[in-house]
């Protein structure tokens, strides 16, 4: 441990605060996801606050104040409390959220009468227990570092070894159940390793916002990744870079690093929520624009070349008249077709250019095979459980079945 | 060691006066049944008749009061390689980060070990599967991009990359359209004539009576059990879903059974 705080290019106490701030992201970001994925996140809270009259007890019983025995004491009171939730929800008609909330709230508040008893006795060696609140990244020391490290490499070793069954009982615990799997064994090991991760981050960002950092990443690696192999190392990765960003900017600021750790994941998960290709917000809002304006556009032109076919080429507000469009959207198409030389203008009369013509038979040949794949495609026996893209039929049905569908629908007209 | 000719001569599933429940109500009561192997057999019965109940007991997902189950003449606990059971579809997430392809690997986990590598034959057999089920094209999508259909086609892609003998299914047809139903069945018919046992359980008593080869009739208690034509009668119906339903007269089935 020590070499590798030298190694860092930082002051010593600033090495140490990165070091645990990357280890407390690291576990917390890959611990979390199994907090996330059972719909758990609010367990992760309720042991985190948990553990808050466990460090007071610790306290109090020892009288030491160094981390491993308060962290010791808040292990203790994490179970505790875990077992709490588990065993209101069996024994009684209570449900799980109400379950969390009335263990969460009563061992805070037992934890902030403790803490305020200490704070009254005026025990010299009391002062810093109100960091395990809001979290403290400075004064850590070399030796709670190396706790933290034995505590996520074990538990980052367990969830490698189990990586397959954990998948398993997450995703389908009957299925999981039918093979053999010890599901409830394994649903335990999950919460002891939320109880894990509580712990290593528990000094640095606090009782009351360690949840966000079981949860910030998680969200933020689902929004990038598709598959659990991949998003527990990116949350993992996440939960370390906003550790160690919000940890160092604390120290710098003299803030509270808890809030200013959270701050940073809550940037991080924004710009995840909204960034994210495929998933993220803009990506899904563009392509959606894309789509209603290539539909409107294509709409226009079977329009044109319907009212050509049925007399005299339209004026522009005949064409509004008519396709019942509003006469403003349908100026804005006609600019858009204008510029990509779709249309030919005969006076305010409207035709198709060659290439427009050319566009809009091909929209209408889509149009048809789609309805003749509405109407005929069951006759079609497709070997496969392919569903077709409407927007692009013959492609993905291939031109042997595009061409079949087209003869069905030829020969019921 | 059993003789092979023994395991042929087993039924796939044996329910031996299975009593079952959660909380106080017995949800399965007294319940004898069997399955034999090399047929096509249905669970049918009201909603909330304990069918889903029966398979996870049978199985040993959940605690039984008394009886026991046999997958082919042994207890579940050492023949789990010889069952294979397909969840009703809406008990998993289907937003879980994960492949088409890795829910079909979940099949092989078992044999491959919990940590060993997949093999290469593990992986041709998951293609294999997939391409049973139509679904090869479908192999690097994200389950919660599939349709309802195809999800139930994954489900089953699973359950055959476990080559069990036996193969148990909570309501594969529910939720699916006619032309999955088709397929389903096809293959649960191929699976049949193969010489396993597919056991499931299903609402609609038509396609019981036009396509499999055993039913259970179930509501609470087990009201009759053995071939179609013999258990499918209206007054077995009428014990089981009650008097309900539009019955006219006493000799006239229910509407929804016809
Ligand atoms: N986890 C559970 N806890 C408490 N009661 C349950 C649970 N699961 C099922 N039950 C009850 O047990 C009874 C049988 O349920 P089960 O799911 O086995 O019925 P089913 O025959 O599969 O019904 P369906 O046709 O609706 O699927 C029902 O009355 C149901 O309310
Ligand atoms: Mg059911």
């Amino acid at each position: 441990m020590g070499s590798l705080i030298d190694l860092l290019p930082l002051a010593y106490p600033d090495a140490v605060v990165v070091v645990g701030a990357a280890l407390l992201g690291m576990t917390a970001g890959a611990l979390g996801v199994f907090a996330v994925l059972r719909e758990r996140s609010l367990v992760g809270d309720a042991l985190a606050h948990s553990a808050l009259p466990g460090v007071a007890v610790a306290f109090l019983v020892t009288g030491a104040k160094d981390v491993g025995t308060l962290l010791a004491g808040a292990a203790c009171a994490g179970i505790v409390g875990a077992l709490m939730m588990v065993g209101i929800e069996r024994t009684s008609r209570i449900r799980p959220d109400a379950a969390i909330g009335v263990v969460l709230s009563s061992f805070f508040s037992l934890g902030i009468v403790l803490l305020t008893y200490i704070a009254s006795t005026n025990n010299a060696n009391q002062a810093g227990l109100e960091k395990y609140l809001f979290g403290q990244a400075a004064g850590l020391l070399e030796r709670d570092l190396i706790v933290m490290a034995i505590l996520s490499a074990i538990s980052l070793t367990l969830v490698a070894l189990l990586f397959r069954a954990l998948k398993t009982t997450l995703f389908d615990p009957n299925f999981a159940g039918s093979v053999g799997l010890p599901v409830r064994v394994l649903e335990v090991a999950m919460t002891a390793l939320l109880v894990v991760a509580v712990i290593v981050g528990l000094r640095t960002v606090g009782a009351i916002l360690m949840v966000a950092m079981l949860v910030v990443p998680t969200v933020a690696a689902r929004q990038l990744a598709g598959r659990l192999a991949v998003v527990l190392p990116v949350s993992a990765l996440i939960g370390a870079v906003v550790g160690v960003t919000g940890a160092l900017l604390s120290a710098r600021a003299e803030l509270p690093t808890g809030p200013v750790i959270v701050l940073v994941g809550f940037l991080v998960v924004m710009a995840c929520v909204l960034l994210a290709p495929g998933r993220g917000v803009i990506w899904r809002a563009r392509k959606l624009a894309r789509d209603r304006r290539r539909t409107l556009t294509e709409g226009v032109m079977v329009d044109i070349e319907t009212a050509i076919h049925a007399g005299p080429p339209p004026t522009a507000a005949e064409l509004a008249l008519v396709s019942g469009r509003d006469p403003r959207v349908l100026r804005r198409v006609l600019r858009r077709l204008d510029r990509e030389g779709m249309l030919a203008r005969d006076g305010d009369r409207l035709h198709l250019s060659e290439i427009g013509a050319a566009a809009a038979h091909a929209v209408l040949e889509r149009r048809n095979l789609w309805s003749a794949w509405l109407e005929h495609g069951w006759q079609l026996q497709l070997p496969d459980a392919r569903e077709p893209n409407p927007s692009d039929l013959r492609a993905s049905l291939g031109d042997h079945y595009a061409d079949r569908l087209q003869a069905l629908a030829v020969k019921e007209s | 060691m059993r003789s092979t000719a023994e395991t042929l001569a087993a039924p796939a599933l044996e329910v031996r006066r299975l009593t079952a429940s959660y909380s106080s109500r017995p949800v399965l009561w007294d319940v004898d049944a069997t399955f034999p192997m090399g047929a096509l057999s249905a669970i049918v019965g009201p909603n909330g008749a304990g069918k889903s109940t029966l398979l996870k007991a049978a199985l040993g997902l959940i605690a039984t009061d008394a009886g026991q189950a046999l997958i082919q003449g042994r207890p579940v606990k050492t023949s789990r390689d010889r069952v294979a059971y397909v969840p009703q579809r809406d008990a998993v997430d289907w937003d879980f980060p994960i492949t088409v392809r890795e829910v079909v690997e979940m099949g092989r986990y078992a044999q491959i070990g919990w940590v060993r590598r997949v093999q290469r034959s593990d992986q041709t057999l998951v293609a294999d599967c997939l391409e049973r089920v139509g679904m090869a094209a479908y192999a690097s999508r994200q389950i919660g991009q599939l349709s309802g259909g195809q999800r139930q086609r994954v489900f089953i892609a699973r359950a055959l990359a476990q080559q069990a003998q036996v193969m148990v299914m909570d309501e594969p047809f529910a939720g699916v359209d006619a032309r999955t139903e088709a397929d389903i069945l096809g293959l649960l018919q191929e699976l049949r004539n193969e010489g396993r046992a597919v056991i499931v359980v299903h609402h609609d008593l038509g396609t019981v009576r036009a396509a499999f080869d055993w039913v259970l009739l179930l509501n609470v208690r087990a009201i009759a059990a053995g071939p179609v034509a013999d258990v499918l009668t209206p007054e077995t119906l009428r014990r089981a879903y009650g008097a309900a339903g539009g019955l006219e007269t006493e000799e006239q089935e229910p509407r929804w059974a016809a």
